[in-house]
């Protein structure tokens, strides 16, 4: 555990620098916590305004009237959005990862030290991991605040956090972020180059973007059952997911198979 | 402190060390040589349990490389082919970075770090980014990471390669003072006049092991000796008495010296010499022809 605490604390000095990681995220957290919430709050009474819109999110959500159910609705809508980051940020740190090791040649001399796989491996993930929790729970905060700051005045009550925030930010954004990390040190293990290693990386996250597009299409509403069943579906693929990335991470292979340029 | 018995390393259909067996004693330097693509980095990769054998063992301080590899990279340095340091890091961080991974108190990690920094002249530099520095400032700051944990067994590879004569001769410097501080050295390396002057023994691979010997042993090698001849005035009488003497298998001039191969040079040197001087010969001098291990090399790598 302490060589994978070493590794993260140099890893994480790197990435608190890195502006092409924090500049997409501090943008993404802005459109989804602040300016969003902002702009479909405040325009929500001409959007309720109308009947036709009114009746549509009365019939979305029985028993609420048409704003508190379009603030609801809002919510649902934006935690979903705001997934995006802890599936994004591992996306951008950890492809590159091992990749750069081995393109800056430092690989060989650090697998000669007594560090095992899995301490590497470990505080490669937890310089993904921890980053992307910290950001992830940090914009579930700001939304509810935000959310609640704009509708508390017309519903009187605060509509975040709830149960569905609750497993949003603590169980499944845990989830999707372990697992895209995961899934990106593999593919860093693999690549023969940095280049590829980003794209395949970006590559990584496109489920999250499905899932965002099927609820904004329409084809399902996220709710307290769509949530555990997600859950229980990631929970049980990450320990699938590390085991991999432990057997897919062959000291011999990536010292003997990678080309330098 | 180093034994290895019956090494093999096969990459799929190639064979990259072929069944190759040597020990090394405490504190010896022990030079690897071979041509490119003769299984020095397989090797060296092996021995520091970076990769496992295909077959064979390698016995390290008394620990096995295949049940002990933790253990034995605790008590190991390796200089890489390529330096590979963090180039956004500076030296002083790169060395408390890597030295962090073994069990050495901060106090001494900071200690070693200064006293190699400042071996290598690089203390000056020791807060600039590893990006700004040259070839040989990151080599020799390479050589110093592959130390700051004090191993008892230190692989380098190449260690001058690149390197402009004033550091090449630093580090040469320093891995004979390695000798005095008891550490074992495992030197690969292109630079025969390296491996002549610093290595206790060499041992020639060239995918398989051609030769392991002390110098000596290997100055030796040859059947026939070689002599030098020097006369006051080497003229045509003087040339038909070597030519007709009938033990000299050849001779040759080169820069007004007579270079002999003679069988039988310990009963025969003496008669050549009786009847040279038996006719006025002067000579001047008469040695043994010393060769280098470049000649010796170049003879066993061409087989």
């Amino acid at each position: 555990m302490k060589n994978a605490l070493i590794i993260f604390k140099k890893e994480i000095k790197e990435v608190i620098k890195n502006k092409s990681i924090w500049t997409p995220t501090i943008i993404l957290s802005i459109i989804f916590c602040i300016l969003l919430p902002v702009g479909l709050t405040v325009g929500s009474s001409g959007i309720t305004a109308d009947p036709d819109a009114a009746e549509i999110f009365s019939k979305l959500l029985p028993g609420h009237d048409p704003f508190s159910a379009m603030i609801i609705f809002l919510s649902k809508q934006l935690l979903i959005f705001l997934l995006l980051v802890p599936a994004m940020i591992p996306s951008l740190i950890a492809p590159t990862s091992i990749t750069l090791e081995k393109e800056s040649r430092t690989l060989e001399p650090l697998l000669a030290t007594p560090i095992k796989t899995k301490e590497l491996l470990l505080g490669k993930t937890l310089t993904s991991f921890i980053p992307s929790i910290v950001i992830s729970t940090f914009n579930f905060i700001l939304l509810s605040v935000t959310l609640d700051i704009l509708s508390y005045p017309k519903l009187g009550y605060l509509i975040l956090p709830n149960v569905e925030w609750c497993i949003v930010a603590f169980v499944l954004s845990p989830a999707i972020s372990f697992i895209i990390t995961m899934v990106s040190i593999i593919i860093s293990s693999k690549t023969t180059d940095l280049r590829s290693a980003q794209g395949i990386g970006s590559a990584v996250i496109l489920p999250i973007y499905a899932i965002i597009g099927m609820q904004i299409a329409g084809l399902f509403l996220m709710n307290i059952i769509y949530l555990v069943i997600a859950c229980a579906v990631l929970i049980a693929i990450c320990p699938l997911t590390l085991k991999i990335a432990v057997r897919v991470f062959d000291r011999e292979n990536i010292l003997t198979k990678w080309k330098y340029k | 402190m180093i034994k290895v018995k019956g090494l093999v390393k096969k990459f799929e259909k190639i064979t990259a060390v072929d069944n190759i067996s040597f020990d090394i004693a405490d504190g010896e330097i022990f030079g690897f040589l071979g041509p490119n693509g003769a299984g020095k980095t397989t090797t060296i990769r092996m021995l520091t349990t970076l990769i496992r054998p295909s077959s064979g063992t390698i016995e390290i301080d008394g620990m096995d490389s295949s049940s002990d590899a933790e253990k034995i990279r605790k008590i190991i340095g390796i200089l890489t082919e390529t330096p590979g340091m963090y180039e956004k890091l500076s030296a002083f961080e790169n060395l408390r970075y890597f030295a962090s991974f073994y069990n050495i108190e901060e106090k001494k990690i900071k200690a070693n770090i200064e006293k190699f920094l400042k071996m290598f002249e690089l203390w000056e530099r020791r807060n600039d980014m590893v990006a700004t520095f040259s070839k040989g400032m990151k080599q020799k700051l390479a050589i110093s990471r592959a130390l700051v944990h004090e191993p008892k067994i230190l692989f380098l590879d190449e260690p001058t390669a690149g390197l402009d004569p004033e550091s090449a001769f630093m580090v040469r410097k320093f891995i004979e003072n390695m000798k005095n501080n008891k550490i074992t050295v495992f030197l690969c390396t292109h630079n025969l006049e390296e491996a002549q002057s610093l290595c206790d023994t060499v041992c020639i691979i060239k995918n398989k092991i051609i030769r392991t010997a002390s110098l000596k042993e290997l100055q030796n090698l040859k059947n026939q000796r070689t002599f030098i001849l020097k006369l006051k005035k080497p003229d045509d009488r003087f040339m038909g008495i070597i030519n007709n003497f009938k033990d000299c298998i050849n001779y040759r001039i080169e820069n007004e010296k007579i270079i002999l191969n003679i069988e039988n040079f310990e009963k025969n040197n003496p008669l050549l010499i009786k009847e040279l001087v038996k006719n006025d010969a002067e000579i001047i001098y008469f040695n043994e022809k010393k060769e280098s291990l470049e000649e010796i090399y170049l003879e066993l790598v061409k087989g």
